[in-house]
Formats: structure tokens, C-alpha cells, sequence
């Protein structure tokens, strides 16, 4: 609260007046007395011109100059006389004192003069000398016109009276009345102050009182004065403090009640979180064993010789088994990005080649669905992490597949923001999503038109892995589409400049083709339906497979054998051994960095990490045949031309 | 006040009937104005003819403005004209009257002007009681009251210029000496009041309006009061003013000497001459006699003189 403002505020209440009534009856007293004191000045300019005038008379009619000279001496003694003249009918001056008279007076009524003078500042004052008239009744008098003839100027009194003295009073009246007011002011101010402060004490306490419980104090004053004016208001500002002392202690216990309960809740949803990763994870652990076996199973079903209905047969379950596998890989992804295990590597990205791979990968599916898939080459370069970004665009890639009947998909690149960024659109011709979609596409399992949840339409999980990674990469995702008129997707990213040097491009196939016949490998796998099916499997690819169920069969196998060439190992054996350390042992047992990968259905974090700090490949369950078989080749294929390659990775 | 109302309005009773009756009047008086003092000599006049048989009738009172005017006609000619004051006695004589005419309430020097002036054309004959004092009882009464005084202090006017001679050898007959001052038609008075006063004993003011009017009379009177010298004057007025005396006839002493000239006239059938005031009084400014050292009694003054006159 602005105390100075109420403060300043009072004191001009107060002082106000008292300033308007000093000023004016200064003022008046002031005027006044000027006009007295002009008043007085201007008498007594008459009477002494008066008095000259008749003093002269007898001297005029006697032609006495000395005598006049006597009378206008006297008159020269008074104060303020500038000059005294006595001037015959004629303007004649007979007797004069004091400065020269004007050389305007010419001896008539002396209008002319007396204006000259005035406005040089003096009074200057022309009084007509003329003979005392006798009244006779008298017979005598016989001449009528004698008697009627007005009374002959003997001459003229002329007095000059300067202002100055007049000034100096006017001046020091007008000094004393400042003075009196300036008194007046100050008592009247001093009073007014104290007054405004007899007023204002108590209203300031209140204020402060008010601040302070605005601040929180709610102490109760007990200081208060039946005098005090505001005694009422005080008492209840004290009535007030206490209930709002009340008051906020019913408030804190209520919110520390609500604090407590919610925290028990969060417990509880934290608990049922955890519960349900947790029977994610256990039920994707399980899920994937038996469905990583079955696969294996239907690829080598597959290679068996069989008639076409049989064909058929296998060709759906392999199918059947393809989308289990699709679900589970879309899972993986999003434990893997919540896991926060994706290690982002920022580099240049050359985005025509990003998009001639999807070309060549989409470009079966579109066809297949009668679709007309365009790529635009480009030959910009953007800053992005090349394996994320793909597969960012794949998803939106397929999802725009997927969703379009007839009509065409179509992936551009285009520079943006002046030439700082670029954007990947990618559009088409589909069904388009209605405005109150278009937020919550991006949740988990949010599908729109898909009710029945048809698989061919996906999982849900495409575009929610799409905004994680560009969440991850700092990129922006952004959505445009009205229904019935395509969707267009886009993903905006720093544009960068084309390296003079090409980076290595990681590849997504390794161009390398090893035969894996007779190659050895070594299997360790505690499932028995597993290692069954991936003996059976790499048998079929020609391999020379030895399998262990336990890492204990494995080392004793690597006493009396030679070591093998790949090592493949589930990464939860039994017996609380895991892969990771079969693996470390089998090579050191070996003497020499053995090619090995690492087959888990589990999701966990901290095991992908693990294994990604131990320089390990992961092949997550269901292994799908073909990754399984391009990874040993490419394993291999690295160790024979650079030795052991630690930091090799799968391509997704 | 309301009896010279009453006077008024039967004066004009009188003229009115008068006219209206043609009934043939003896005497008609004149006026030239209606002041007090005319009024007063008008009633001791009618008063006195009443007294000596004279029907209050036979006397038409005018006025000298009325009378200038042609329209009144005189029915039937008057028997005798009483002109009071000058003006009235202009009138009477322009009028070319066959009957005799008595001026009064007229100084000696305007009734000889005017007398001169319509002298050619009027074969009536003319009289009158004169206004002034002759010289010789001015000077008797300030032998009287200033026995010490030789020098006699005279300012002459235009007007009364005429004089000097008669003063000279009247002057001449007491033993006294004139001291002259001269003033001029317009001149400056004060030299000559100077010259007049310088070595004189007593000043004698000489009816002359150019000299002695309202403007000048308070200064004159206050020269002659620095200088120490005592003035006679010819007017009660004049001693209200500061003068030491006066020595006049009073309205009433006129009145009564005009009907005393119109008995004479009534019983003869002959105008007498015309003749200076018979009576007088003497007039006295304590204050100014006190301040001058003088003790002097009017009434006393005025006695030894009618005594002094009646003296063979």
C-alpha cells in the first residue's frame, strides 16, 4: 500500500484550504491597502495643490512673488513634492520650487500637462487660483453682467508629486502582507498537519495491519485504544486475523490431508505402472520365446518340399506369425526409446539416398496395393541421426500406404525457413483425418477408423514411435489433412551443407555375400523348442551347429573343440548365467574375440544397455530368420576383413 | 418671506385689475427686480402714501421687465412714474412718458448718466432721491469716528472718476488730504489700491463697480486690513465683508423719503430736485474696529452726525 500517496494526499487536503484562505485575505488585504494608500495619496495631491492654490490667492492679487515664493517653499517641504509652481492667468510663472515645470503646462486647465506627466509616472495636479467671491446685496451693483461673470483666474497652482514613496509603501505593505501569510501559512499548514496526522495514524495502523495480514500475520493486536477512532475497525481486523488464522489452518490441514491422500494414490498408480511394465515385459518375454521358435519353425517348415495347398498352409502361418512379430518389434522400439537406450548420432544425412532405400524397400508394397509410390530425388543433406530418421519415415511411409485405397503416396524434401531447415513430406491421397483426430493419432495404440482393431491397418504404434524419435532428435512433426483429401505428414529438421568428404553411410544390407556353409556355429540356448528350431534353421542354411543348453556344456565343449566361428547365445540361460558372460568367458577360453550375437525376448533397459556397452549385437525375440541369417553373415563377414567389428549393428 | 409673497402677488393683483378696470391710476411704481431691498422700500413707499392719503388704488406696481414689453397698453396715462432702481428708470423714460418720473434706489453718478442718455428725448421733468451719500457726510462721519485721520485714501474707478473734483474741494473744506489710486478700465487693481493705501489714514470706498464687486471686495478688504488702514464703505454688505463701517440709507429711509417727494409733488404739483438721502445709518464691524484699536458706535455716529447736519 502507498502510505506516501495517502499521505501526500491528506496533507493537500489539509493544507489546501488553508493556502486558498491565507492567499485570498492576503490578497484582499493587500489590495485594499494599495487602494488606500492611493486613495490617501492622491487626497492629499489635492489638498496640498489646494492649499497652494488658496495660499497663492492674496499673493497673486498683490503680485507678491515673494510671498508666493514663501507659500510654494512651504509647500516644497512636504514629502513626495517633486516640484511646486505658481503661474499668473497669463502662464507667467511667478514663483517656483523644486524641479522645472514641464514646458507642456501652457497656463490652461493643464489637461495637456497633466496627462504628459502621468505618463512619465508623476502626479501632477493644475488647480485654478481665482478670486474669493463676497456675496454682496448690494444696490449699488448696478451692472448685471458684473454679477453673472464667473470668478477671473488670478492663475494656476501647479504641484508635482512623485510616486516613489507611494511604491515603497505599496512595496513594503505588499512585504508585510507575504509576511503575515506566509505566518498564516505556517501555522495553518503546522495545524493542518497535525491534524492530518491525528487522521491518518489510525488509518495507516490499519493499513499496516491490513499488509501485514495480507503478508500472513495474523497476531492479534491487543494494543487498541478505546480513543482510537477506528477503535471498531481495529476490533475487527482482529476478529478477521483470528478467522483467517482459522481459516488457514484448516487449509494447510486439509491440503496436507488431500497432499497425503494423493501421495498414497500416486503409490498406488506408480505400483500398478510398474505391475503392468512389468507383466509387459514378462508377458513379451513369454510371448516371444515360443513365437521366436515358431517362426524359425515355419521358416524351415517352409524350405521342407510340401504340394500347394500345404504351401498355402505355411505361407499364412507365416504371415500369421509375421504380424505377432510386427507387434512385438513395434513394442520393442517404444521400451526402447522409454528406456531412452537409442544413442542418437548426429550427422549430416544424405537425404537422397535415405529416400532411394525407401524407395526400394516400399516400392513392392505399393505396387502390390495398386498404389503409385513417388519419390522425389533430392540431393539436400540434413543433420539427423540417418537411422532413426528412416525409420521415422518409413513408418509415415507405410502408415500413408496402408491408408490410401487408390491414388499415389508421395515423399518430397523441400527447404524451409529460408533455406535453415528442411521438410520431409510426406503425403497422400487417403481417407484424410477429421480435425478431432489430429492430436490424438500420435498416442500409443490410437487408430482412427479402426474400431475393430483389422491388423492389416497396423498396430497404432507407428506415428507414437514417429513423435518419440523426432521428440528425440529435436525435429518437429507436423500434420495436415482434412478428410477425404490425403494426409500430408512432415518433419521438419536442420538443413546442413553437403560434407565434402561423404561420411560413411551405414548400410542397410550388407553387400558382402558369405557362404555359410560349413560354417560353425555355436548355439547356446536353454529353450529347447528355440535351439531346436534355430539347429534346424542354420542347419538348412549349411551350417555346422553345435548346441548347448547351458553355458557350463558350452565351455567344456570349447576344452576339447576349436573354437567356432559365430557364437549365437540367448541372453537368459539358466542357472542365473547370462549370454553376455558365456560369451566374454567362450572368448577368452578361445583366446580371441569370437564373432557372437545375442538372442533375448526380454525388453529391459538395462539389459539392452548391457549389451550395447559390451559391443554386442541383440537379436530380440522372435528372431526373424532373415535378420538372423544377414547378421552372421555380416559378423563374419566384418571379422574376416577387419578383425572383430564390436560396434556392429543390425539394421532395422 | 411669505408677507413679500403676499406683496407680490397683490402687486400683481393691482396690475391686473388695473388693466382690466381702466380705471385711471395716479401713480405707477416700478421695479427693477424684486430683491428684498426693493420690496422693502416698495412697502415703506406704499405704506408711507397710504399714511398721507393716497389710496392704495391709485398705485400700480410694474415691473421694469414688463414694462418693456409693448403689449400693455396704458388705458389712460399715469400721473406719475417712481422708478426704483436704474433699470426701472431706463424703462420709464424709453417709454417717452409725458408724466413726471421720481427715480430712487439709483447712485447720483447713474441717475446723471442715464438722465443724459434719454435727456434730449423726454420733455418730462425727472427727480430723484439719490442711493449715495453725499461726500461732505463721509467725511463729517469720519471726522467724527476718526478724528486723527487726515489722509484720505481714494481708489478711483471709471465710474466714479467724475467725482474727484467735488471730493477734492470737499475735502479741501475739512482740512484733509486725498491720497489717490487710480484704477484702470481692466487694469490691476492692486497697484492703485497700493497707491491709495500707502500713506493714507482711512480708505473711502466710492461706489464704482468696476473697483468694489464680489470678486475683488475680499481682497481689497484684506489689503487694507495688512495695511492697517480702516475702510468707510457705502453698503452694509461691505461691513458684513470685513469693512470697519458703512455709512447708508436703508431701504425703508428711501421709501419713505420717495413718498415724502411724491406728497411734496401731490400738494405743489412741482417735482422738487433731486436730493441725496435725508436719512442714514452708520454701520460698524466691531471685530474689525477691536482689531484696529477703534471703539465705535453706529447708532451713536449716525446721531452726532444728524445732529452735525441739522447744525445751521
Amino acid at each position: 500500500m502507498n502510505f506516501t500517496a495517502i499521505r501526500s494526499r491528506m496533507l493537500a487536503a489539509a493544507l489546501l484550504p488553508v493556502f486558498l484562505v491565507v492567499v485570498a485575505s492576503v490578497g484582499v488585504f493587500w489590495a485594499g491597502r494599495v487602494d488606500d494608500l492611493d486613495a490617501a495619496h492622491r487626497q492629499r495631491a489635492k489638498l496640498l495643490v489646494r492649499q497652494v492654490a488658496i495660499a497663492s490667492e492674496y499673493g497673486l492679487f498683490s503680485n507678491n512673488a515673494a510671498s508666493l515664493q514663501s507659500v510654494v517653499n512651504g509647500v516644497q517641504h512636504e514629502p513626495d513634492v517633486r516640484a511646486v509652481a505658481v503661474f499668473d492667468a497669463s502662464g507667467t510663472q511667478l514663483a517656483g520650487s523644486g524641479l522645472p515645470i514641464s514646458a507642456h503646462f501652457r497656463g490652461d486647465d493643464g489637461s495637456e500637462y497633466v496627462a504628459y506627466q502621468s505618463r512619465l509616472g508623476v502626479d501632477a495636479l493644475v488647480e485654478k487660483i481665482s478670486a474669493s467671491s463676497v456675496a454682496l446685496d448690494d444696490l449699488f451693483e448696478t451692472s448685471k453682467d458684473a454679477k453673472a461673470v464667473s470668478p477671473v483666474a488670478l492663475g494656476y497652482a501647479v504641484v508635482e508629486l512623485s510616486r516613489d514613496s507611494l511604491k515603497a509603501r505599496e512595496r513594503s505593505t505588499f512585504f508585510i502582507a507575504a509576511g503575515v501569510g506566509l505566518l498564516g501559512l505556517l501555522v495553518g499548514g503546522f495545524l493542518a498537519i497535525r491534524l492530518g496526522e491525528r487522521v491518518m495514524q489510525p488509518i495507516l495502523s490499519v493499513s499496516r495491519r491490513l499488509e501485514r495480514i495480507g503478508q500472513g500475520d495474523f497476531s492479534v493486536r491487543s494494543d487498541i485504544r478505546y480513543q482510537d477512532p477506528l477503535h471498531e475497525l481495529q476490533e475487527g481486523l482482529n476478529e478477521m486475523a483470528i478467522r483467517l488464522a482459522w481459516g488457514r489452518e484448516e487449509l494447510e490441514q486439509r491440503v496436507a490431508d488431500v497432499t497425503q491422500e494423493l501421495r498414497v494414490k500416486m503409490g498406488e498408480a506408480e505400483s500398478a505402472t510398474l505391475a503392468k511394465s512389468r507383466f509387459l515385459a514378462a508377458a513379451s518375454h513369454d510371448l516371444r520365446q515360443p513365437t521366436h521358435a515358431l517362426g524359425l519353425f515355419i521358416a524351415r517348415l517352409g524350405q521342407l518340399p510340401m504340394d500347394a495347398q500345404m504351401r498355402q498352409l505355411v505361407a499364412s502361418l507365416d504371415a500369421s506369425v509375421q504380424a505377432m512379430q510386427d507387434l512385438l518389434d513395434g513394442l520393442l522400439d517404444i521400451s526402447r526409446l522409454d528406456a531412452g537406450v537409442v544413442q542418437v548420432q548426429m550427422r549430416p544425412v544424405s537425404l537422397g539416398e535415405l529416400l532411394g532405400t525407401l524407395r526400394a524397400a516400399l516400392a513392392s508394397v505399393a505396387t502390390e496395393k495398386g498404389l503409385r509410390l513417388r519419390v522425389r530425388p533430392t540431393h539436400l543433406w540434413a543433420l539427423s541421426d540417418p537411422v532413426v530418421l528412416q525409420r521415422m519415415v518409413m513408418n509415415l511411409a507405410n502408415n500413408a500406404l496402408r491408408y490410401t485405397e487408390r491414388g499415389s503416396v508421395h515423399i518430397a524434401c523441400r527447404p524451409v525457413d529460408g533455406g535453415k531447415n528442411i521438410r520431409i513430406d510426406v503425403s497422400d491421397s487417403g481417407i484424410g483425418i477429421s480435425q478431432e483426430h489430429q492430436t490424438e493419432i500420435f498416442r500409443e495404440f490410437y487408430q482412427v477408423g479402426n474400431p475393430r482393431r483389422d491388423r492389416a491397418y497396423g498396430l497404432g504404434l507407428g506415428l507414437n514411435i514417429v513423435e518419440r524419435s523426432a521428440r528425440l532428435l529435436g525435429h518437429t512433426v507436423a500434420l495436415r489433412s482434412s478428410l477425404g483429401c490425403g494426409t500430408r505428414f512432415s518433419i521438419t529438421l536442420p538443413l546442413v551443407a553437403a560434407p565434402e568428404s561423404l561420411p560413411p553411410v551405414v548400410p542397410v544390407e550388407v553387400p558382402v555375400t558369405v557362404a555359410l556353409k560349413g560354417l560353425r556355429v555355436w548355439v547356446i540356448e536353454d529353450d529347447d523348442f528355440s535351439r531346436e528350431a534355430i539347429q534346424e534353421l542354420l542347419e538348412s542354411w549349411g551350417c555346422n551347429v553345435c548346441v548347448a543348453s547351458t553355458a557350463e556344456q558350452a565351455y567344456a565343449r570349447m576344452r576339447h573343440e576349436p573354437a567356432p566361428d559365430v557364437i549365437v547365445s540367448d541372453y537368459r540361460l539358466g542357472e542365473g548365467d547370462s549370454g553376455l558372460s558365456a560369451i566374454a568367458c567362450l572368448r577368452a577360453l578361445a583366446g580371441r574375440c569370437i564373432p557372437a550375437c545375442l538372442m533375448s525376448g526380454d525388453t529391459d533397459a538395462a539389459l539392452m544397455q548391457a549389451v550395447k556397452d559390451a559391443g554386442l549385437t541383440l537379436l530380440h525375440k522372435p528372431v526373424r530368420p532373415a535378420k538372423l541369417r544377414s547378421l552372421v553373415r555380416h559378423l563374419v563377414a566384418s571379422a574376416a576383413t577387419a578383425g572383430i567389428d564390436p560396434d556392429a549393428q543390425l539394421p532395422p | 418671506m411669505s408677507s413679500s409673497l403676499l406683496r407680490l402677488v397683490a402687486f400683481f393683483l393691482s396690475i391686473v385689475c388695473w388693466a382690466g378696470a381702466g380705471q385711471a391710476a395716479a401713480i405707477v411704481v416700478v421695479s427693477s427686480e424684486s430683491s428684498t431691498s426693493y420690496v422693502a422700500t416698495v412697502d415703506a413707499l406704499l405704506s408711507e402714501l397710504e399714511r398721507s392719503g393716497v389710496p392704495r388704488a391709485d398705485v400700480v406696481l410694474r415691473n421694469a421687465s414688463d414694462l418693456g414689453g409693448a403689449d400693455i397698453a396704458e388705458p389712460t396715462p399715469p400721473r406719475l412714474f417712481i422708478a426704483l432702481g436704474t433699470e426701472a428708470l431706463k424703462q420709464v423714460l424709453g417709454r417717452e412718458v409725458r408724466a413726471p418720473v421720481i427715480a430712487a434706489l439709483i447712485p447720483r453718478i447713474g441717475f446723471e448718466r442715464v438722465t443724459k442718455e434719454f435727456g434730449k428725448k423726454t420733455p418730462t421733468s425727472v427727480t430723484a432721491v439719490y442711493l449715495d451719500q453725499p461726500l461732505g457726510r463721509q467725511l463729517d462721519l469720519l471726522r467724527l469716528a476718526m478724528p486723527d485721520a487726515k489722509r484720505v485714501g481714494v481708489l478711483w474707478g471709471p465710474e466714479s472718476a467724475s467725482l474727484q473734483p467735488t471730493l477734492a474741494s470737499v475735502l479741501q473744506l475739512r482740512g484733509l488730504q486725498e491720497v489717490g489710486g487710480q484704477v484702470g478700465a481692466g487694469g490691476a487693481l492692486f497697484s492703485g489700491l497700493k497707491a491709495a493705501l500707502d500713506n493714507a489714514d482711512v480708505l473711502l470706498a466710492l461706489p464704482d463697480s468696476y473697483v468694489y464687486n464680489s470678486a475683488t471686495v475680499a481682497n481689497i478688504l484684506f489689503a487694507t486690513y495688512r495695511a492697517r488702514v480702516p475702510v468707510l464703505a457705502f453698503s452694509p454688505s461691505y461691513v458684513k465683508a470685513g469693512a470697519l463701517m458703512s455709512l447708508h440709507t436703508t431701504s425703508v429711509q428711501v421709501g419713505v423719503q420717495t413718498a415724502a417727494m411724491v406728497r411734496s409733488w401731490l400738494h405743489s404739483g412741482i417735482l422738487p430736485p433731486p436730493l441725496y438721502p435725508i436719512d442714514f445709518s452708520v454701520t460698524v464691524n466691531e471685530h474689525v474696529a477691536r482689531s484696529l484699536g477703534l471703539k465705535l458706535d453706529g447708532a451713536a455716529l449716525a446721531d452726532r452726525l444728524h445732529r452735525l447736519e441739522t447744525l445751521p
